[in-house]
């Protein structure tokens, strides 16, 4: 059935991502090679989601609208994000046992949606917001 | 020649014609490191107080005032700086009895200062390149990441006692949750694995190395994995953000590994960082505190993870952020915090953080438009020349004179 997801979604850095980085931040290049989830074929067809639609990916920490990329390989439960100001957004800062702070691995909620990618002055108002 | 700093490989053979600024023709630059050329007209920063722009003096200035009378201040970045830079930022934090951090605190730190107190074998990259018949990638995809990793040393090129290269002398093993594409590399050598399996796959390796059936679901692949490893006649491991993220932090059980590999044959472990001088800063402070990050200069040297950007921010008072963007990858609730503090933001181009600070000082462009010293990620010393005319300030000279200021 459609609907929404509870995924546990891993951070990556990606080649294509890294240039666009060096380019600026601010550029839609950067905004297109970060702003993305991968999903499982199977989990994506779950939730009734096509490649390059959008979805809200929601967390106790916070929520972004990023592009929706169906892998090749399988890898059910799981999703892979690149790290970036908008994977950010989704992490609670909290310590693990170790004492590292969590940047690579959290939980969100995740559904299809419509509207736009949340851009990234978006992200700096809510960073500024007191 | 010239130098990349695109990444903590500072590629050394770089052809690069250029017009001005802009770069006309390049010879061995990666994607990465194109990007990192290009990036000289992209986006530069500006001297700013407040968000208004005034000249380079009044930066310098007002930057000193932000950090000035100030109780609990955190330096923090450095990864990015030379090596001048970063021993002037260590002398500034003593000046003002402040914190100094990098990002290694929320990375990799704990592998690096086990490398530096000799507790973790470490070997260069050129005897990877010349001796290395097993490289392991952890947690760690180079291929995206330093995107030369594996064509200058660590697979592809022949060396001295490998001749053959990779297609029969070298093996690629990549332990990860995704298959990146450096684990499409090493096609047959990729062992997946869940997220946050990286300690079961440790305990697997173990047994296995000790000829023990591990309890995995294929066993006979992973007996086969500790007789290859048992076998290597020089072994390398390349960890990655995902390694020391995936063990939470308590790397014991890695380094235990690394232990009994070392019981069986040789394996050097190398941290595949992240800014072009990670290693400097760490090797830097280490020389200097014995501690590669955290550490506070309030009453002599104090270290612990109080320190550390993650719990700092709680309590201090003023941030001075040196070359990186701490903004973009910190934790919603932290970058909050971040935001909330007096900032001086001292780099090459504007990123979140900078945007965020009350003052910004513009520096140059290491190993393009100055020179200066870092330490490779394997922990070779490089020294790379300007190569373009530019009017920004050397890292080194901008915190010294804020330190003069203070
Ligand atoms: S691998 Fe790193 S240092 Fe080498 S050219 Fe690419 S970005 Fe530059």
């Amino acid at each position: 059935m459609a609907g929404k997801k509870e995924l546990t979604v891993v951070t990556y850095r990606g080649i294509f991502q890294e240039v666009e980085e060096a380019l600026g931040m601010y550029s839609d290049g950067y905004r297109d090679q970060s702003a993305l989830l991968e999903l499982d074929g199977g989990d994506a067809k779950a939730m009734g989601l096509e490649d390059e639609k959008l979805i809200l990916l929601e967390t106790a920490s916070g929520r972004v609208v990023v592009t929706a990329k169906v892998s090749e390989d399988p890898h059910p439960g799981i999703a892979f994000m690149p790290a970036s100001p908008w994977s950010s957004q989704l992490l609670s800062g909290e310590v693990g046992e170790g004492g590292l702070m969590e940047l690579k691995r959290f939980s969100a909620t995740v559904t299809p949606t419509e509207g736009a990618v949340t851009s990234i002055e978006e992200i700096v108002e809510r960073i500024r917001a007191a | 020649m010239a130098f990349c700093t695109g990444c903590s490989l500072l590629c050394d053979d770089i052809e690069v014609d250029f017009e001005g600024a802009k770069v006309k023709r390049t010879l061995n630059l990666c994607r990465k490191g194109r990007g990192h050329y290009d990036s000289l007209l992209v986006d530069r920063l500006a001297p700013a107080v407040d968000g208004s722009l005034v000249d380079i003096d009044e930066a310098l200035s007002s930057a000193a005032e932000v950090l000035e009378g100030r109780e609990k201040i955190l330096l923090f970045g450095w990864g990015n700086s030379t090596l001048a830079a970063q021993k002037a930022g260590i002398e500034l934090a003593k000046k003002l009895g402040s914190v100094i951090d990098d990002p290694s605190s929320y990375s990799q730190g704990l592998i690096t200062e086990k490398v530096l107190k000799g507790e973790l074998p470490t070997c260069t990259f050129d005897d990877v390149r010349n001796f290395a018949d097993v490289s392991i990638f952890w947690g760690d995809d180079p291929s995206s990441s330093h995107p030369r990793h594996l064509s200058r040393f660590s697979y592809y090129p022949r060396g001295e006692k490998r001749q053959r290269g990779y297609e029969e002398d070298r093996e690629a093993i990549v332990i990860d949750v995704r298959k990146s594409p450096t684990a499409q590399i090493a096609a047959d050598g990729f062992f997946k694995i869940s997220p946050g399996g990286d300690a079961d796959f440790i305990e697997a390796l173990m047994a296995a190395l000790g000829g023990k059936i591990p309890k995995v679901e294929d066993k006979k692949r992973m007996l086969n994995l500790g007789t290859k490893l048992r076998k290597a006649k020089f072994g390398a491991i390349f960890t990655g953000l995902g390694l020391a993220h995936s063990l939470g932090g308590d790397l014991d059980a890695f380094f235990s590994l690394v232990g009994k590999l070392n019981e069986l044959t040789r394996f050097s472990v190398i941290p595949t960082l992240g800014d072009y001088n990670t290693r400097g800063f760490n090797q830097t402070l280490f020389d200097e505190a014995g501690h590669v990050n955290s550490v506070s200069f309030k009453d002599g040297v104090d270290h612990g993870p109080e320190f550390g950007i993650a719990k700092y921010l709680d309590s201090c008072d003023a941030v001075m952020v040196v070359g990186s963007d701490p903004t973009a990858v910190l934790p919603a609730p932290l970058a909050k915090k971040l935001a909330g503090m007096p900032m001086v933001a001292v780099g090459t181009h504007r990123t979140l953080t900078t945007d965020g600070a009350d003052v910004t000082v513009p520096i140059g462009v290491a190993g393009l438009e100055v020179g200066g010293t870092a330490l490779r990620t394997d922990g070779v010393k490089v020294e790379f020349d300007a190569v373009v005319d530019s009017d920004y300030l050397p890292d080194v000279e901008v915190i010294e004179r804020i330190m003069e200021a203070v």
